[in-house]
């Protein structure tokens, strides 16, 4: 064979390789393996069709009336002035000794993270009733323990790290309640006596926030304020008739978050601030545009929002929240009767002052609060940092004084923290340095000791996710 | 015939055969001893593990010998897991914009509201930690790292063990190979 037969040849089959390749490269998919990550993989949502018939206040019964009557009150979340500091005179210990904390009384509850209101001698407790399967709101004698009466109502709640959550308002008339599943109970505070109830996913097509409703009711003029989410924003209840005073309309189709409505009086109106899923917002709340929005930030929006908006005489409002959220700052403005909000500041968690569960405490011009663990080498620390600028840790606590997500609050110029295994440590506050006082273990093999605080007349009271003690505090 | 005496020469020479046959024979025995009984092999503390990332990128083998896994007891079942989904996700769907696992190898799937179950597909895990650590963060820690010994050549000097930050990798007896998170049973720590 001749060379340039040869040539052809090898040309040839060089083009037809060429070719073949061209059109295996034109039609072979190198992704034809890959499997798309498209929504609804996980088959949510089928198979929901059990619907409840679920009676509010529908039972009660009745031990005793014997307690001794007391003075003070916590008589909400974050206590009668929102801002979880006791203004009580009575002097708490700060030591221990070697017999430890004189607990007067313990029992077992539901697990949960649902705190104690405390009025006058008489604890209240949203608990639930793992037997029954109910919401219960029982009342016990806070000097030793005896429950006086419990109402409830049957309600199927599962376990999602724990059930309960809220903390009951109570004032010297009235108690309102939020169980898991957003049912709102009112009852006379006195007797128990059932006055109305609504069921805020059913009546508003509102959304169970995940792991369960953890907004706190207020109690406000005689007006229960609650956020719905759903068909209103917000809603203010009649305590006495169960009417709705006033509603907030939802436009923007906000959502219910697990953080509660704070109270705050700012440029010559008093309002209701509220971090819902979606932005935050100040609603009127008196006036003849009571209900009505003014202002709103929608700049604030997180997928989880725990924490309550920390708001500052000077108009700042702190915004923090967990699951990789971090902080917000912004400035609240009124003129000629308009308010309007400028974000100041926006950090991840790990530039600055955050929280994942519990709200940051605001004393003597500054923020105090227990870092999340996505908070970097500050993970689970007590930090102090000025309004000014959040993200500057004036101190911390350290790397040998991790906390969890347990309460914090400042009773007798005194800092009591309880960490996730009910160990209560006391400090001193100071906006200078972190100086500890005290160090105790309050409840055996606790978990999740997660609920508020609450203290009245020196009794200290608090929880883990399944026993709740009271400690005679009073020096 | 009596029986033949042995002189100086061989009986040096027979007492050291003897005694080079004890040697040899009982170092025979104990490195027998060594690998039937008490074989050592590396493994992740999950509970020392600081979720550094390092376990994907320093094994010698590619993708690395450790693996996520799963402590069902431990998991909450949760809608939002932060194990799961990247923080401060658009959306709790299964798209993939909203998963934090980098070659999705964890499934999700429904059970009952409010629970949905998470898997871990072993063969796509890279041991990237992603998920261990927003779990630790975020839920009760039931995802963990463990050095998967199908896979392991059991270096002698492991490459992940000399850059871990926490000195979470340690030689465990072979027999309890693994430090699984949620074991009751054997008394560890959950």
């Amino acid at each position: 064979m001749e060379q340039k037969q040869i040539r052809n040849i090898v040309q040839i089959i060089l083009v037809l390789t060429g070719v073949v390749f061209l059109f295996w490269w034109l039609n072979n998919d190198p992704t034809d393996e890959f499997t798309e990550s498209l929504p609804g993989l996980d088959n949510q949502g089928k198979g929901d069709t059990i619907v409840e018939n679920i009676i509010i206040g529908e039972h009660f019964k009745l031990f005793s009336s014997e307690y001794k009557k007391l003075n003070e009150t916590w008589p909400r979340f974050r206590g009668s002035e929102f801002d979880n500091i006791s203004k009580s005179p009575v002097k708490l210990k700060e030591k221990f000794g070697a017999e430890g904390p004189d607990i007067l009384w313990s029992l077992d509850l539901g697990e949960g993270h649902s705190g104690a209101a405390i009025y006058k001698g008489l604890v209240y407790l949203l608990d639930y009733d793992e037997a029954n399967r109910a919401d219960m709101l029982r009342c016990f004698s806070l000097t030793d323990g005896v429950e006086l009466w419990r109402r409830w109502y049957n309600v199927s709640v599962k376990r999602n790290h724990g059930m309960s959550r809220t903390v009951p308002a109570v004032t010297d008339k009235y108690i309102v309640t939020i169980g898991p599943r957003s049912h709102v109970m009112c009852v006379e505070r006195e007797n128990g006596n059932f006055k109305w109830g609504i069921d805020v996913e059913k009546d508003y097509h509102s959304e169970v926030p995940f792991w369960y409703t953890g907004q706190c009711p207020l109690i406000d003029n005689g007006k229960a304020i609650i956020a719905t989410g759903g068909d209103a924003l917000m809603i203010a209840v009649d305590c006495e008739t169960g009417e709705i005073a006033w509603k907030t309309p939802n436009p923007k189709e906000w959502k219910m978050s697990h953080s509660s409505i704070m109270p705050f009086e700012f440029g010559g109106r008093r309002m209701y601030v509220y971090s819902a899923i979606g932005g935050l917002c100040g609603i009127a709340a008196d006036g003849p545009d009571a209900g009505t929005v003014l202002w709103e930030a929608p700049a604030w929006t997180h997928s989880v929002i725990a924490p309550s908006p920390v708001c500052m005489p000077d108009g700042r409002i702190f915004l923090t929240a967990g699951y990789g959220a971090g902080s917000m700052v912004v400035q609240l403005s009124e003129n000629n009767g308009v308010f309007s909000v400028e974000v100041l500041d926006e950090y991840s968690p790990r530039q600055g002052l955050a929280c994942e569960q519990q709200t940051p405490v605001y004393l003597s011009g500054h923020l105090f609060g227990i870092m999340p663990k996505d908070g970097g080498a500050l993970r689970n620390q007590l930090v102090c940092v000025s309004p000014s600028d959040t993200k500057k840790i004036i101190w911390s606590s350290g790397k040998e004084a991790r906390f969890g997500l347990g309460p914090y609050f400042i009773a007798d110029n005194k800092f009591f923290i309880l960490s996730d295994d009910a160990v209560l440590t006391i400090i001193r506050p100071s906006t200078k340095k972190y100086i500890p006082i005290e160090q105790v273990k309050i409840i055996e093999d606790a978990h999740d000791a997660w609920a508020p605080l609450a203290i009245a007349d020196g009794y200290l009271v608090l929880r883990d996710s399944k026993r709740m003690v009271c400690i005679d505090m009073r020096l | 015939m009596g029986k033949k005496a042995k002189n100086r020469r061989e009986f040096i020479q027979s007492g050291m055969r003897m005694s080079l046959g004890l040697v040899v024979g009982g170092l025979g025995a104990l490195s027998l001893k060594h690998v039937t009984k008490d074989e050592w092999v590396w493994q992740i503390d999950p509970f020392e593990c600081t979720q550094c990332g390092r376990c994907a990128t320093n094994c010698v083998m590619s993708p690395s010998a450790v693996k996520c896994i799963h402590a069902y007891d431990l998991c909450g079942y949760c809608n939002l897991c932060g194990g799961y989904f990247k923080p401060d996700a658009n959306k709790l769907s299964t798209a993939a914009e909203n998963q934090l696992c980098p070659t999705a190898a964890i499934q999700r799937r429904y059970i009952e509201k409010p629970y949905f179950e998470y898997v871990i597909d072993e063969d796509l895990c890279i041991g990237c930690a992603k998920c261990v650590k927003g779990c630790t963060s975020f839920g009760n820690g039931s995802l963990h790292l463990q050095v998967m010994h199908n896979i392991c050549l059991n270096c002698n000097e492991c490459s992940i063990a000399r850059v871990c930050p926490s000195h979470a990798i340690k030689r465990v007896k072979a027999a309890d190979a693994y430090i699984v998170k949620g074991d009751f049973s054997k008394g560890g720590k959950t």
